[in-house]
């Protein structure tokens, strides 16, 4: 599904991702922890081109997304992101926020496009909510719209980048709902999360980042339980 | 005495409010020019185009940096000397349309600018393209952020116009002008003259102020 050669990424004099390896298969969740500034965040958005790639290649379902001849455009219609800041668009209404990428980039019809926002909608638990502008809505509210925003396109993967960080802790619980029955349907994922919990009970499979690059991969329960470099020892002994 | 002045205020006023109608009819002519050419330079401002953002650097620049005044005398007075024919009227609304536009880019550059840059990535995210992404979902967010400085922008426009009188242009200054070397009486007639474009100033803030809160409504 995706497959990352040799990824790096620098900003200026600053190497953030130092050669990362990666392949992630259909159907996979996997969760990406790692401290502030190892560089998961920016692996993330380099999977939709959201950064531009320094050196290496993605590959998304066989295409290399960094190469020229590549429309970027339609890769990003099949590869859906959640943002840590939600970015709602606030001059829309919940609906409009939904249906807008649908009508203008797909060219569905306003009534095939609102037929699937209704559909998202319910499946995020926010039916009443159609009509509501983003700022009358509480942040795992908005969190939940923004991932019908994105599910609207019908993308075959789901890129979370920290979804639950800027959430009151009561809040984080009904995104992390909603994600897991994504999971459940088979969703392909990566997400980046300090939610322990979510990547343990859901994840396929955990990356510990650090320093631009995958220290240590594995199944969660072996990387909670046994980690086996020293530097995941000491980032779950920090947050566990 | 006092009469007299009554009588020659009275006989002026049609030829001010007829000049008063030419500054209208200039600033919204250069209003409109301004817009259309803002919003290109400000678009360009933004652009990760090199040499689009140059030339309107350059441009706003060069506009700004220079006086209006000698602006329309290059126009008016330059122009025919290289051999293009141009009219006072014309020249006026040129003038004030593409000084205008180099002050609304920079409005427009900083309005677009204000606004989250998370954004303009979950609208590319959804697969819009850069100008999809400017239509649907920055420029609507801009516009609100931009209408009280353009407003002061096109305030100070209307003012700025009176400069044509000096070109020939029947303006509400050029003809407070002209009836004072008529009747002498310029303390009189320039005070109506003020009293006009204050008028005029007055009723533009009252619409931009209107304008503004209607679109805050939906924040």
């Amino acid at each position: 599904m995706i497959k990352v050669e040799d990824l790096h990424k620098s900003f200026g004099e600053l190497e953030v991702l130092k050669g990362i390896n990666e392949e992630v298969k259909q159907g996979e969740v996997v969760v990406v922890i790692g401290p502030s500034g190892s560089g998961k965040s920016t692996f993330l958005r380099c999977l939709n081109l959201l950064e531009d790639i320094t050196a290496g290649k993605v590959y998304i379902e066989g295409e290399q997304i960094n190469s020229p001849q590549a429309d970027i455009d339609l890769i990003r219609q099949e590869t859906g992101m959640v943002f840590q800041h939600f970015n709602l668009f606030p001059h829309k209404t919940v609906l409009d926020n939904i249906t807008l990428a649908p009508i203008k980039v797909k060219r569905l019809n306003k009534k095939e496009a609102e037929k699937i926002a209704y559909e998202l909608l319910e499946k995020v638990g926010l039916k009443d909510k159609a009509d509501s502008y983003p700022s009358q809505l509480s942040g795992g509210q908005k969190q939940r719209i923004a991932i019908a925003r994105a599910l609207a396109m019908q993308p075959k993967v789901m890129l979370f980048d920290e979804p639950t960080s800027a959430l009151d802790p009561e809040m984080v619980g009904e995104v992390l709902g909603v994600m897991k029955d994504l999971a459940n349907e088979g969703m392909t994922m990566v997400v980046v999360t300090h939610e322990m919990g979510f990547a343990r009970e859901v994840g396929d499979r955990v990356l510990f980042m650090d320093h631009g690059i995958v220290v240590e991969e594995g199944d969660p329960e072996q990387i909670f339980t046994n980690p086996q470099e020293e530097r995941t020892k000491e980032f779950l002994a920090k947050i566990l | 005495m006092l009469a007299d002045k009554m009588e020659i205020l009275k006989e002026s006023i049609p030829f001010l409010l007829k000049g008063a109608f030419m500054t209208i009819e200039l600033t919204t002519f250069a209003v409109v020019i301004g817009i259309i050419l803002g919003t290109i330079l400000g678009l360009a401002r933004v652009s990760h185009n090199k040499l689009l953002n140059g030339i309107a650097k350059a441009y706003i620049e060069f506009f700004r940096g220079t006086p209006l005044l000698v602006q329309l005398f290059l126009l008016y007075f330059g122009l025919p000397n290289i051999g293009i024919d141009i009219s006072a009227y014309f020249a006026a609304i040129l003038g004030l349309g593409l000084n205008s536009g180099a002050y609304v880019g920079e409005v427009v550059r900083s309005g677009i600018k204000s606004i989250d840059k998370g954004q303009m990535e979950a609208a590319r995210s959804v697969g819009m393209s850069y100008p999809q992404a400017m239509q649907y979902v920055i420029l609507p967010q801009a516009i609100k952020r931009v209408i009280p400085p353009l407003g002061n922008e096109f305030i100070a426009l209307l003012k700025d116009s009176s400069l044509v009188s000096v070109i020939a242009v029947k303006d509400l200054t050029r003809q407070g002008r002209l009836i004072i070397s008529r009747t002498y009486e310029s303390f009189l007639i320039f005070a109506a003259v003020a009293v006009l474009y204050f008028i005029m100033t007055f009723i533009m803030t009252r619409i931009v102020n209107y304008a503004e809160r209607r679109l805050s409504i939906s924040d």
